[in-house]
């Protein structure tokens, strides 16, 4: 395993990173075949992908949102930071079409009104444990969301051979589960998300897992494809840096019940080095949203009665 | 590593052949030392020449309870996975379901016997029910307990790819509860031969239970332990290829 990354980093270093482009076509544009009916919701510019207005959750008598307000444009990359237990997870539960927030919302998808259900298909979702399945092999857990969508298993299999050197997974095709490691599992995962080609990506702290070097590297490549074929991301972390070197805009989110307390639209110029994060305009940033997260978990900390 | 399982198995088979070697030893000596009866002890010489002289017989008997107790085996599970998968789909049945399925099983398998005997004839169709039944339970449970080990987060998932309910059985939640299901399916290979005998001691025209029965009343032991013989290696068998299977395609368990 440990080999593997350092590999694939330093072909990443050497800047030929030759299946870059075979990526960089994946994170494009969502397939037609889903949005034929309807206008390209690429570059269209100023009308919001999805717009989120007044929407809450609670369960039972736990509150987990409480009106939150958002809007992502297309082709943004934004962050999603805040204390444990904001209700983060259920933002994305709500993104992804698997729960239905408190009624008197409103949540517009491509400019139209829809439930959470209707985002069901609709939106790659990565959640935090990977959920490989375990009779599965490397390539078969890849292309599970394309089999349920229709795709001939050879053509599935076909797509996704080619881009396992991307993932560093080149010659791990036919391993199971349970023979990788968990950084390996954690980019089976990814590729897996990468396969549902739709035009909302939904990470919930993907790099979590994964050892500080491969973690850096994998925020790098992140950004290069991204950068290439502006897909919209949202990006779930705990890492302040990791928001900020990512995102276009980090949201903090208040401590339970979680609405979004600042909004922090990130001018760093792109393409990001990796050492901007050294920048005196990075530590200003990293500053401003340490405080307010800071305050957050101290209220987080005091309400769970520790 | 497929290698060192082999050998394992090799190792495995070869000690298993090597008690049963030993046991025979030791029962042949007492049999024979202690100069017991045949009615409390046959040698196990006397057992194997009977076996031989009976052959025909004894192979016509084994026929028809392996077609039986298989029989019965397959029914029981397609009822067992059939009535777990539709109880996990349809979760307001599960309290009714669950509380029949135990009642019909909190009293032993064999105590039907005698209604199925009148419902269904002395024939084979007696044997399969009740092997049916008494394998069904077993299976219902396993796949039940199977099914209800799916994590939610990896149904979420496949929802989240837009997967439908059967989709989600399909590519999910059926493949998580292969290995349970498995074994139960392997534990209920010794019941299916053991209820198939036993019910034919209560009515029937042919089978190892028959044989036992008629012997019995013949007063020729030496016969009994035969049949008894020829039962268990039956099991022996069956158990030994569904676990074979198990090991074979439940390799991530």
């Amino acid at each position: 395993m440990t080999d593997m990354s350092i590999a694939w980093s330093e072909d990443y270093a050497c800047g030929l990173n030759p299946g870059a482009r075979g990526l960089a076509g994946l994170l494009g544009p969502a397939k037609a075949v889903q949005i034929t009916s309807e206008p390209a919701w690429g570059s269209s510019g100023d009308n919001p992908l999805i717009e989120l207005r007044n929407v809450s959750k609670s369960f039972g008598p736990v509150v987990a949102l409480d009106s939150l307000e958002a809007t992502i444009h297309p082709g943004e990359l934004v962050t999603v930071v805040g204390p444990s237990g904001c209700g983060k997870s259920t933002l994305f539960n709500i993104l992804a079409g698997l729960e239905e927030p408190d009624p008197g919302n409103i949540l517009r998808f491509r400019g139209k009104s829809s439930a959470a259900s209707e985002l069901l298909g609709q939106v790659s979702f990565m959640p935090q444990r990977d959920l490989l399945l375990p009779w599965r092999n490397v390539i078969d857990n890849a292309i599970l969301a394309l089999e349920i969508e229709g795709m001939p298993r050879t053509q599935a299999r076909a797509e996704a051979l080619k881009m396992l050197p991307e993932f560093g997974l080149a010659g791990f095709e036919n391993q199971y589960p349970n023979q990788l490691s968990g950084g390996m599992r954690q980019r089976v995962a990814l590729m897996r998300t990468f396969l549902f080609r739709r035009d909302l990506m939904l990470l919930d702290e993907p790099f979590g897992a994964l050892d500080a070097l491969t973690r850096t590297m994998m925020q790098r490549w992140l950004l290069d494809v991204w950068q290439k074929h502006r897909r919209t991301v949202l990006f779930i972390t705990h890492d302040v840096d990791e928001a900020i070197f990512l995102g276009d805009r980090v949201l903090v989110m208040t401590a339970r019940p979680g609405k979004v307390k600042l909004e922090q639209k990130i001018d760093l110029p792109r393409p990001r080095k990796a050492d901007i994060v050294t920048s005196p305009e990075f530590i200003t940033l990293k500053k401003t949203l340490l405080d307010a997260i800071e305050e957050e978990s101290m209220k987080s900390f005091m309400t769970s009665g520790h | 590593m497929t290698t060192v399982a082999a050998s394992n198995n090799a190792r495995r088979i070869s000690r298993g052949f090597a008690g049963a070697f030993l046991l025979a030893a030791i029962w042949e000596l007492s049999a024979r030392g202690f100069n017991l009866p045949a009615y409390v002890l046959p040698s196990v010489s006397s057992i194997l020449s009977g076996m031989i002289t009976d052959a025909g017989k004894l192979a016509a008997a084994a026929r028809f309870t392996a077609t039986e107790a298989l029989a019965g085996y397959l029914l029981g599970c397609v009822i067992g996975i059939a009535a777990a998968v539709g109880v996990s789909m349809v979760p307001r049945t599960r309290g009714v379901v669950m509380s029949v399925a135990t009642a019909i099983n909190s009293v032993p398998v064999v105590a039907y016997s005698p209604l199925v005997l009148l419902w269904f004839g002395i024939g084979m169709t007696s044997k399969i029910v009740m092997v049916a039944v008494a394998v069904s339970f077993t299976v219902f449970l396993s796949t039940l307990a199977g099914l209800d080990r799916v994590d939610r987060r990896s149904v979420d998932l496949v929802r989240s790819f837009g997967a439908g309910r059967m989709a989600a059985l399909w590519r999910l939640r059926l493949p998580t509860a292969l290995p349970l299901i498995i074994a139960g399916m392997r534990v209920s290979t010794v019941r299916s031969v053991i209820v198939a005998i036993v019910t034919e001691m209560l009515g029937a025209h042919g089978g190892l239970g028959w044989v036992i029965y008629q012997a019995v009343l013949q007063i020729d032991f030496v016969q009994v332990w035969a049949a008894i013989i020829v039962a268990s290696a039956i099991s022996l068998c069956f158990f030994g290829a569904i676990s074979f299977v198990e090991q074979r395609y439940i390799f991530w368990k």
